[in-house]
């Protein structure tokens, strides 16, 4: 009797486990301070978050997003999965202001902490996590000619191209870019 | 006396120290002097060490960066990062031209700053100087990371 007491105890605590303490299935990168976390929270613009002002879409793109864990506090979602200098938000904005489960990394060895979001689905959902890989989508569909050629975006993002062609690779003229790759 | 106030947080400003007006909005008035920067790879060392990810050095990274979309932080003398709100009145604080043009450049902030759960945020409000690329590290670290100028691959 007292064995059948304690696999319904045992039973129960499994039940009543949080979210939070589910197994992640974040993949290292071996960052500063990694954590791999799993947890539920709701979508929010980080700017509503903080002051209050709140528009329906999240901002529609233009904000940075986070998530409202269910103990209040805030997480910054600033990376998705892919390596290759992309964000959060295409992957966060189709969720907004609806709670969702995330697994991720938080990264930052100090107070400052940012969270690369890895996989995401509706919480409460037995539906297979979506990993967040929409950044590149959404680029190739607003640079379609760029899309189709074998360069990677960042390579040929025209806003960055016409920023390095003024400035320079190290932002400080095409002379000391010049100098530079002669001497190094 | 107002005049005499944002004079005084001006000069404040334009020496590097943080100065602190009044509250608003649950936020603090500040002028705030550091560079902007990319979060990612400062926060998460994926680059390197803190002191290669900013300045010459890891500029064409912090363009692209921020032209992705990641959070462009604005990081004072003292080593807070601030992550940015919003613009000098823009709303687009995601891959934005207003981010791009000053990516890596130190400037002097006037804005509201606020602290939630270890973060620290800024509504800059007004960029009152704009001393452009000041940590000239592209001696020290090459380029970081290395194929950011493909010349030199």
């Amino acid at each position: 009797m007292r064995k059948l007491l304690s696999m319904i105890a045992a039973g129960l605590v499994c039940v009543a486990s949080p979210v939070s303490a589910q197994e992640s299935q974040a993949e290292s990168w071996g960052l500063l301070g990694e954590q791999a976390l799993r947890f539920e929270g709701k979508v929010t613009d980080l700017l509503c978050a903080i002051t209050g002002n709140c528009p329906a879409d999240c901002g529609a793109g233009k904000r940075q997003l986070g998530l409202l864990r269910d103990d209040g506090s805030l997480v910054v979602v600033g990376k998705n999965v892919q390596a290759a200098f992309n964000g959060g938000v295409p992957d966060m904005l189709p969720f907004c202001g609806q709670r969702v489960e995330v697994d991720g990394l938080m990264v930052g060895e100090g107070a400052t902490k940012l969270y690369q979001v890895q996989l995401v689905r509706p919480a409460g959902s037995d539906a297979v996590f979506e990993k967040t890989t929409r950044w590149t989508d959404v680029w190739a569909a607003s640079h379609p000619d760029l899309a189709a050629t074998g360069d990677p975006w960042f390579r040929k993002d025209p806003r960055v191209l016409s920023r390095i062609k003024a400035e320079g690779y190290l932002g400080l003229g095409l002379e000391v870019d010049r100098k530079f790759i002669a001497e190094w | 006396m107002h005049v005499v106030r944002r004079f005084a947080l001006l000069i404040l400003g334009l020496l590097g120290m943080p100065t602190a007006d009044a509250i608003a909005d649950g936020g603090t008035r500040m002028t705030v002097t550091g560079e902007m920067m990319d979060t990612w790879c400062y926060l998460s060392g994926v680059m390197g060490g803190a002191e290669a990810v900013v300045g010459s050095s890891h500029h064409t990274c912090a363009l692209w960066c921020a032209a992705g979309g990641i959070p462009v932080g604005l990081l004072t003398d003292d080593g807070t990062v601030y992550f940015v709100l919003q613009m000098e009145g823009s709303p687009d604080v995601v891959g934005s031209d207003t981010l791009l043009d000053v990516q890596s450049d130190r400037l002097v902030a006037d804005g509201i700053v606020y602290e939630r759960d270890g973060n620290n945020f800024i509504i800059v409000e007004k960029v009152v100087a704009n001393e452009g690329i000041t940590v000239l590290n592209h001696t020290d670290y090459g380029p970081v990371p290395p194929f950011a100028i493909p010349e030199l691959n």
